[in-house]
C-alpha cells in the first residue's frame, strides 16, 4: 500500500507538471492577449503595456516565471480584476461550492432511492414513469429549464427570488442570513439536481438490477430476511461500489462552478469569473483556476482508488 | 416555450447592451450638473409607431402595478451593472464596470453637457492661453474628499504626475497629451513635471508642447487624494496603489459602503460632496450578468437598459410601472476595410461596397428600429454632428455596379467580377451575434447582386477576431467604437496607425487643425470638412448607430442619462416619489 502510494504521488507530480506546461502554452498561444481586446488603446500604448506585463517575452520564459511564483504560493495578480488570484478564489469559489455540494447531495440521495426502487420494480408502471421523466429532465437544456422556472416561480408566482444570493441591500446576519441564502439557492439547486439526477439514476438502476440477480441476494431472501434489509444493506452496498469511480470526478466539479447555472441565476460563483477571464485573456486567473481544477482532479482519482480499497477488501493496491 | 426563448434572446441582447453602455473608460468624465432633465411628458399614445421607435420618454401608465419589493424601498435605488470587480480607483481600473462605480465615488474637474460641450465640475472656471498651450483650472473653495480632508491643487498635480509614471498600466491617455517635461519624468530624468504648476491651493495649470483641444476635458478628470494615494509613492512603483482599490477615498456624490464580490456594490451618500449630499441616501449597483428582465419585473432593480427593439418597448410598456427613456450612446459602428489589399485601395470600390449594401435593412429594419444608419465618424448626439454635404450612400445597386465597372472590375466567369485575372472577393469577419447573422444574410445577397464574392467568417471570441485583424487576413470586419466624448476621439483611429494604409495628408492637417483650437464654432467647421472628406473617401464603411432604451421605476424623479457620462451626472438628484 505505501509503495503504491509513493508511486502514485510521483506520478501525480509529473502529471501536474506536464499539465501545467500544456495549459500554459495553450492559453499563451490562443490568438489575442489581454491587451488586444481593449479597443481604446493606441498601437503605441499597447506595445508599452505588453512590455509592462511581460507579454512580449517568449512563452517558455513566461512559464518559468509563473512556475517559480507558483512554487512560492503566489498565483499572480489578476490583470482584469486587479486583485491577487488567491483572494479572488476565496471570494468566489465557496459560493460555487455551496451550490454544488447541496445539489450533489440531493442528486445522489434522490438517484439512489429512485434507482433502487426502479430496479426492484423493474418494468412496473413506476419504473416506466420514472424513466420517461428522467429522460425528459436529461434532455432539457439547462438555460431553458432555468429561465422557465424563474418565469413561473419567481416572476409570476413570486414564491422564490429570481436570482442572486442575497436580497439586494439586505443586512441580515446570523440565522436570518442563512435563511436568506437558502431561499435564494432553492431554484438553482432544483435545476442542478433535476439535470444531474437522470444519468445517475440510470446508473444505480442498472447496477442494482445486476446485483439483485446475484446468488447471495437469493440466499439472503431464503434466510427469511426482511426485503427492505436485503435491498438496502446487502444489495445497495454492492451496487454502490462502481459509483466510487464517480466520487473522484465529483471533487473538481464541486469547486469548478457551473457557468450556465451561475449566469442564469446571477449566482456569484467562480464559473462566471472563469468564463470572463477567458474572453479577456486574463492569464494569471485562467492559469490559476485551471491548475486548481487539475490538482483536484488528480487528487480526486487518488481518493477514489483508496476508497475502493476501503470499501472492497477484494481490491489489492 | 416560444416566450421563454424570446426572453433568453432579449437577455443576451440586453447583456451585450449593458456591456457597450458601460464600456466607458476611466478617462471619461462623471459630471455633476445635468443640463436637461429627460423626464418629459410624452405619453404612450404619442409614440410614433414607425420604425424609428421612441423619441421621447414614455411615462409609466399604471404605477399601482409596481411590485411590493420596489414599493417598500424608500431610501435606496438599485441599478444593475454587469460585473464590477472591486478595484475602484480611477485611471487604474481595468474594467469599464469599475469605471461606472468610480464615476459615483469620484467627480471631475470639468465635465461635459449633453452635447459634449465642457462644463464646470470641481473646477468652477478655467482659462486656455491664447497660444492654446496652457490650461489653468480654478477649483471651488473648500473642496473636501469623502474622509473630510481638503482637496487642493496639490492633489490635482499629484494625479497628473503619477499618470506619467513608467509603471502606470491603466488606459488614461493623459501622458499622450505631451505636457512639458512629461517625457523626461517618464524616463526618470526629472523629479517632477516641468509643465505642471500649482499656482495657489485653488489654482493649477498645465502647459503642453503642442495644442490639443481634448486636453481641457482630459486633464479635467478625476482627482486622487495625494495624502491617501500618494503616501507610499515612489517613482516606478505603483503596485501599492492597487491595494487601495477596495477602500477608495473619493470626492463624488456617494461613498463606498460595502463591496460584495459578484453581488452588490453598496453606496452611501457623501455628505462632503461639493454640491451637497445626494437626495437618496443609499444607492446599490447590483451585479447582474445580463438577466435584467426578471429583476426589473420583480422590482429588485429600479433601472435597466434594453435594445430599443419594438418587441422590448412593447413588453416594457406592458409592465406599466416603468418609465421608458430612449437613448443613443455616443458611438458609431463601422466596417474596417483592409486598405492594404489592392482592390480595396481604390476609393470607387469602397464606395461601391457601400452603395451596394442595404444598410437600412440590416441595421434598422431587421433590428426592429433599434439602430440608425451612420455615414460619418460621429454620433448624432455630438455637437459636431452634421448631415450637410454628407452623401447618405442610399442603397443603389446600379450605382455600385457602375462604380465597379469604372474601377475596371468586369464580370467574369460565374458572375464574379474580375480584374487582371483576379476575382473580386470579400473576406468578412464578425463577432458571433444575432446582428452579425443578419448582416451576413443580407450582405451575401447584396454583394452577389454586384458580382462580388462574399466569404463570411464568424468569431465567438473577440480577442481571436482582433488578432486575426492584426494579422491582416481580412477584407472587411465589423467594429464599434468605445464611448466617444470629443469629436476627435472618433477620428483617432485614422491617425494613430490603428487603421493601416490610410495616409491622407489633408486629413492629418485637418485633424491637427481641429485640435489646435478650443473655440467650438471654429471646430464645428473643421469637423464638418473632415466628415465630408471621410464620407467621400470611406477609409472605413460607416454602418450604424445603436439605439437603446432605459426602463426605470416610475417612482424615480428627475432622472436623466448623459450620452457621455451615463447616470452619474443626474444621480445626485434622483429621488423616490
Amino acid at each position: 500500500m505505501s509503495t503504491y502510494l509513493a508511486k502514485r504521488l510521483v506520478y501525480m507530480v509529473i502529471i501536474l507538471f506536464a499539465a501545467s506546461l500544456l495549459i500554459f502554452c495553450l492559453y499563451a498561444l490562443t490568438p489575442g492577449d489581454f491587451i488586444s481586446g481593449n479597443i481604446k488603446l493606441t498601437p503605441e500604448r499597447k506595445a508599452e503595456l505588453r512590455e509592462i506585463y511581460g507579454l512580449n517575452k517568449p512563452v517558455l520564459e513566461r512559464y518559468a516565471v509563473w512556475m517559480k511564483n507558483a512554487f512560492h504560493g503566489d498565483l499572480g495578480f489578476s490583470l482584469s480584476q486587479q486583485k491577487p488570484v488567491l483572494t479572488l478564489f476565496n471570494q468566489y469559489i465557496w459560493n460555487s461550492f455551496l451550490l454544488a455540494v447541496v445539489s450533489t447531495f440531493f442528486t445522489w440521495l434522490i438517484a439512489v432511492i429512485i434507482g433502487v426502487i426502479a430496479a426492484y420494480k423493474q418494468y412496473s408502471w413506476f419504473d416506466t414513469l420514472v424513466m420517461v421523466a428522467i429522460f425528459a429532465a436529461m434532455s432539457l437544456p439547462s438555460f431553458f429549464i432555468g429561465l422557465f422556472l424563474i418565469k413561473i416561480l419567481a416572476v409570476d408566482w413570486k414564491w422564490l427570488p429570481p436570482g442572486g444570493m442575497l436580497t439586494t441591500g439586505s443586512n441580515a446576519t446570523g440565522l436570518a442570513y442563512v435563511k436568506e441564502v437558502v431561499h435564494h439557492m432553492t431554484l438553482p439547486v432544483i435545476v442542478m439536481t433535476l439535470l444531474g439526477v437522470g444519468s445517475l439514476t440510470r446508473y444505480f438502476r442498472s447496477n442494482m438490477i445486476d446485483v439483485i440477480k446475484q446468488d447471495y441476494i437469493r440466499t439472503a431472501r431464503a434466510k427469511g430476511m426482511k426485503e427492505r434489509k436485503v435491498l438496502f444493506t446487502h444489495a445497495l452496498r454492492n451496487a454502490l461500489l462502481p459509483a466510487i469511480t464517480l466520487v473522484g470526478f465529483e471533487l473538481p466539479a464541486l469547486f469548478g462552478g457551473s457557468l450556465i447555472i451561475e449566469q442564469i441565476f446571477n449566482w456569484p460563483g467562480i464559473g462566471q469569473l472563469y468564463m470572463q477571464s477567458f474572453s479577456l485573456r486574463d492569464y494569471p486567473l485562467l492559469m490559476g483556476f485551471t491548475m486548481l481544477i487539475a490538482v483536484l482532479t488528480v487528487i480526486g482519482t487518488l481518493i477514489s482508488d483508496i476508497l475502493y480499497r476501503v470499501a472492497d477488501p477484494r481490491v489489492r493496491l | 416555450m416560444k416566450k421563454t426563448v424570446a426572453l433568453f434572446s432579449t437577455i443576451v441582447l440586453a447583456s451585450s447592451l449593458l456591456l457597450s453602455a458601460c464600456s466607458k473608460g476611466n478617462d471619461s468624465n462623471s459630471s455633476s450638473g445635468p443640463a436637461a432633465s429627460a423626464s418629459g411628458s410624452a405619453s404612450a399614445g404619442t409614440d410614433p409607431a414607425g420604425q424609428s421607435g421612441l423619441t421621447e420618454t414614455i411615462q409609466a401608465s399604471n404605477l399601482s402595478k409596481l411590485p411590493a419589493t420596489a414599493k417598500n424601498r424608500n431610501d435606496t435605488i438599485i441599478v444593475g451593472l454587469t460585473d464590477p470587480s472591486g478595484a475602484f480607483i480611477p485611471y487604474f481600473t481595468q474594467s469599464g464596470y469599475d469605471g461606472n462605480v468610480n464615476s459615483l465615488l469620484f467627480t471631475t474637474l470639468v465635465t461635459v453637457d449633453d452635447k459634449g460641450v465642457p462644463a464646470p465640475g470641481l473646477a468652477e472656471s478655467w482659462e486656455v492661453s491664447s497660444d492654446n498651450l496652457t490650461y489653468t483650472y480654478h477649483l471651488h473653495k473648500d473642496l473636501k474628499f469623502s474622509d473630510g480632508s481638503p482637496l487642493t491643487a496639490d492633489d490635482v498635480a499629484f494625479t497628473w504626475t503619477i499618470l506619467h509614471d513608467k509603471a502606470y498600466d491603466g488606459d488614461s491617455q493623459i501622458s499622450t497629451l505631451n505636457i512639458k517635461g512629461g517625457k523626461a519624468y517618464k524616463e526618470g530624468k526629472a523629479a517632477s513635471i516641468e509643465g505642471i504648476k500649482v499656482i495657489d491651493p485653488q489654482t493649477i495649470s498645465a502647459t503642453l508642447e503642442k495644442p490639443n483641444a481634448t486636453a481641457l476635458v482630459m486633464l479635467g478628470a478625476e482627482v486622487l487624494s495625494k495624502a491617501y494615494y500618494g503616501k507610499d509613492y515612489k517613482f516606478g512603483q505603483l503596485d501599492y496603489i492597487k491595494k487601495l482599490g477596495t477602500a477608495p477615498v473619493g470626492n463624488g456624490p456617494y461613498k463606498l459602503e460595502k463591496f460584495i464580490p459578484g453581488q452588490e456594490v453598496r453606496f452611501v451618500a457623501n455628505e462632503n460632496f461639493f454640491k451637497g449630499a445626494p437626495k437618496t441616501p443609499h444607492f446599490i449597483y447590483k451585479t447582474s450578468q445580463g438577466d435584467t428582465w426578471q429583476f426589473l419585473e420583480t422590482g429588485e432593480m429600479d433601472f435597466a437598459s434594453f435594445s430599443a427593439t419594438q418587441e422590448n418597448i412593447d413588453k416594457l410598456k406592458g409592465l406599466g410601472f416603468v418609465n421608458i427613456l430612449p437613448y443613443t450612446p455616443s458611438t458609431y459602428g463601422y466596417l474596417q476595410v483592409n486598405l492594404e489589399h489592392e482592390a480595396l485601395k481604390d476609393k470607387r470600390v469602397r464606395q461601391a461596397l457601400t452603395y451596394g449594401l442595404d444598410r437600412q435593412s440590416i441595421y434598422v429594419d431587421a433590428n426592429q428600429g433599434a439602430g440608425a444608419v451612420a455615414n460619418i465618424p460621429s454620433s448624432p448626439i455630438s455637437w459636431s454632428y452634421t448631415e450637410e454635404g454628407i452623401n447618405p450612400y442610399k442603397f443603389d445597386t446600379e450605382k455600385a455596379k457602375q462604380l465597379l465597372d469604372e474601377a475596371g472590375w468586369k464580370e467574369g466567369s460565374g458572375g464574379i467580377r474580375e480584374k487582371d485575372g483576379k476575382k473580386l472577393s470579400i473576406h468578412y469577419l464578425g463577432s458571433k451575434s444575432k446582428n452579425t447573422d443578419i448582416f451576413i444574410a443580407i450582405a451575401k445577397e447584396n454583394y452577389k447582386e454586384l458580382g462580388v464574392e462574399f466569404q463570411p467568417e464568424v468569431f465567438a471570441d473577440f480577442n481571436a477576431l482582433v488578432s486575426k485583424v492584426e494579422g491582416g487576413d481580412y477584407d472587411l470586419v465589423s467594429f464599434s467604437t468605445p464611448l466617444l466624448t470629443d469629436p476627435s476621439d472618433g477620428l483617432l483611429q485614422f491617425v494613430d496607425g490603428e487603421i493601416k494604409g490610410y495616409d491622407n495628408p489633408k486629413f492629418k492637417e485637418l485633424y491637427d487643425k481641429g485640435l489646435a483650437t478650443s473655440d467650438i464654432e471654429e471646430r464645428k467647421k473643421i469637423y464638418q470638412e473632415i466628415y465630408q472628406l471621410l464620407n467621400d473617401e470611406l477609409p472605413v464603411i460607416f454602418t450604424s448607430y445603436k439605439k437603446t432604451v432605459y426602463a426605470y421605476n416610475g417612482r424615480i424623479q428627475d432622472l436623466s442619462v448623459s450620452p457621455f457620462n451615463g447616470i452619474a451626472p443626474s444621480l445626485p438628484n434622483w429621488s423616490l416619489k
